[in-house]
């Protein structure tokens, strides 16, 4: 599509586990993904923990470069086409530790301003304008400024966090589970400030979270991960609605409700994720799908249409043959 | 009132803030022990500085029939040594080339070493393995058998011996800056630094150096007793000071026969090194949980 702003074209990422030659074990945190963002939207990313979801953060980011497959901004290619220190300047992060992405030993409006320097901006006007983000940001920079990380709360840290990446002017913001680590209101006051800004600045956000309550809140698309493999992405009413794969399914119905007629009695899905050292066959989900059939465990399925901008890798979904 | 005045200072600073390097100041002036640590450490210091002023007689002119004189003899407050030259001064004088060999060595280790341990634990990976292999080699050594065969090799001399202790500091300070360095690179801030696509260097030295010196730092004082008794080692070996010169590890060596005769006066040498080394620990210490940003 010509419009994304963002995308990510068969990004496999594959972490040495021990062993040598014959015995060298791999981890495939990412196993082939691609998708994309379109301008000014908002990815929701959800996954149960070690799918892969971080791993894909700092792959769209370029702190990992992944063992094939390549990320485009604008259509070209992170890296070559356009260079790296380029691409930084328009992709930004925000980290989960709010405490350990930031240096411990440097004020708030320093650690803000750092940014803009390294691109050539003069120390003076980069200072002045982290002064002016941080005020946008809800934090009084005369009050917050000179500051250090260990003297300020959570949310006043994420909210710094945010305001660094905001001093690039970036287009795109990777949220790799922003607000995970904040309490339920301050982590709502961080989303609304989120929602400001995107609209004020057209931002893109990529937006990674276990939460799946969150997710449904800010996206306009959601992407379900399952062991380093994208299942199912669409408009996030169609997921939440009528999810087309099985683990989507089940994700959603471990959701806690708060309608007592409608508590979840039995877990949706049992036991861990299988070991990404040595994933499943076919399907990697099989081995806990309750609707698994004949061919899950003989070949993967595949991206599979299922509507507008909805894709499910579930052999559920395939067209039998003998209906074309 | 006492009391009272400090929860005042505290609720008027609460609001505040304050830069790093003044709070490690106030922390350290908190601990008791650290300072008195910092008193004699920096007496010593002083003392050496000023040993021509502060010592009392000729630290070389000795008097035959002075020899081995008890402490508290008339003239000579601290005895004197098995030539009659006064055990004072020749403390106060020997404070210079003991502290010198000392702090000498350990400080080129500390730059020599901070660098290549920072160097190596920020590039990671393969350069980091070769890098920490090769310092290992040093490891396969005792240090004081690395210290002796260096400056063996070299002849004997201050120089050479300071040389040969340096070497023998290096590996185990690049290996602290290399733990220390790898474990500050796994942040996210330094991800962070990363994403902000600024250079290896600028990150090095915006973001690594300061979070990791100060520990890096702490440990290499604690490497300045050794170094004292290293030195001292290296001198009795004839390695390292040679005599006349004042030197505490050299005259607790040539007053060993006295042992029997004059115990206490023997012993003295080794009462400013266990004092000096004993004060620049614990010195370090103090620094490590004024520096430790969580208190």
């Amino acid at each position: 599509m010509s419009d994304a702003i963002l995308s990510a074209h068969n990004l496999v990422k594959h972490f040495h586990a021990g062993g040598w030659g014959a015995a060298r074990k791999v981890v495939r945190a990412v196993d082939d993904v691609s998708f994309e963002v379109a301008e000014g939207e908002t990815l929701g990313v959800v996954g149960e923990s070690g799918c892969g979801k971080s791993t894909t953060a700092r792959l769209l980011t370029h702190l990992l470069a992944p063992n094939s497959g390549e990320v485009r901004y604008r259509g070209r290619v992170a890296g070559t086409e356009v260079p790296l220190k380029t691409f930084r300047r328009h992709v930004q992060m925000v980290f989960q530790d709010s405490y350990a992405s930031l240096n411990p030993r440097m004020t708030m409006l320093d650690a803000v301003a750092f940014g803009p320097t390294v691109h050539g901006i003069d120390r003076a006007e980069a200072r002045r304008r982290a002064g002016a983000l941080l005020e946008r940001v809800g934090l009084d920079p005369a009050r917050f400024g000179p500051r250090y990380p260990h003297e300020i709360s959570g949310g006043q840290r994420q909210r710094v966090n945010i305001a660094r990446a905001l001093a690039f002017d970036p287009d795109v913001i990777v949220l790799d589970e922003a607000v995970s680590a904040l309490d339920k209101s301050v982590e709502a006051q961080v989303l609304n400030l989120l929602t400001e800004l995107r609209r004020e600045r057209n931002l893109t956000y990529i937006f990674i979270s276990h939460d799946l309550n969150v997710v449904r809140h800010i996206s306009d698309r959601v992407m379900v991960m399952y062991l380093g493999e994208v299942v199912e992405i669409g408009p996030t009413r169609t997921i939440y609605d009528r999810p087309r794969h099985p683990y989507t399914g089940a994700l959603l119905a471990a959701m806690p409700s708060l309608d007592p007629d409608r508590r979840t009695l039995e877990a949706p899905l049992q036991g861990d994720p299988p070991n990404p050292i040595d994933p499943p066959s076919g399907c990697r989900f099989h081995t806990r799908c309750a609707q698994a059939h004949g061919p899950c465990p003989l070949h993967a399925p595949g991206s599979i249409a299922v509507g507008h901008r909805h894709i499910a890798a579930c052999h559920l979904n395939a067209v039998p043959e003998a209906a074309t | 009132m006492a009391v009272a005045q400090t929860d005042f200072d505290t609720l008027a600073t609460a609001d505040k803030p304050q830069g790093y390097w003044r709070g490690v100041g106030r922390r350290f002036l908190r601990d008791k022990v650290a300072v008195a640590a910092a008193c004699v450490a920096g007496g010593m210091i002083l003392m050496a500085v000023f040993a021509p002023w502060v010592a009392p007689q000729d630290p070389f002119q000795g008097t035959m029939i002075r020899r081995l004189s008890p402490i508290g003899s008339e003239g000579y407050p601290l005895g004197a040594d098995e030539l009659g030259r006064d055990m004072l001064s020749r403390l106060i004088y020997g404070a210079r080339l003991s502290l010198f060999m000392g702090v000498t060595p350990v400080l080129i280790a500390f730059l020599i070493g901070s660098a290549i341990g920072i160097a190596a634990g920020y590039a990671g990976g393969w350069v980091n393995s070769i890098i920490m292999r090769v310092l290992d080699v040093f490891y396969a050594f005792p240090s004081v058998l690395l210290a002796i065969a260096i400056s063996g090799a070299l002849g004997a001399g201050i120089l050479n011996g300071l040389l040969s202790l340096t070497v023998v500091f290096i590996p185990p300070i690049a290996r602290v800056a290399e733990s220390v360095t790898t474990s500050v690179r796994k942040l996210e801030y330094i991800e962070a630094a990363v994403a902000s696509g600024a250079s290896a260097f600028t990150i090095v030295r915006v973001h690594v150096l300061g979070n990791v010196l100060g520990p890096i730092f702490v440990y290499a004082t604690s490497l300045i007793s050794v170094s004292m008794i290293l030195a001292a080692g290296l001198s009795f070996l004839g390695l390292g000071v040679s005599p006349p010169n004042p030197e505490w590890g050299l005259m607790l060596n040539t007053l060993r026969n006295a042992i029997y005769v004059q115990p206490w006066l023997a012993a003295l040498p080794g009462v400013m090194i266990f004092l000096t080394s004993i004060s620049f620990n614990m010195l370090s210490d103090g620094l490590r949980s004024a520096m430790d940003i969580k208190q």
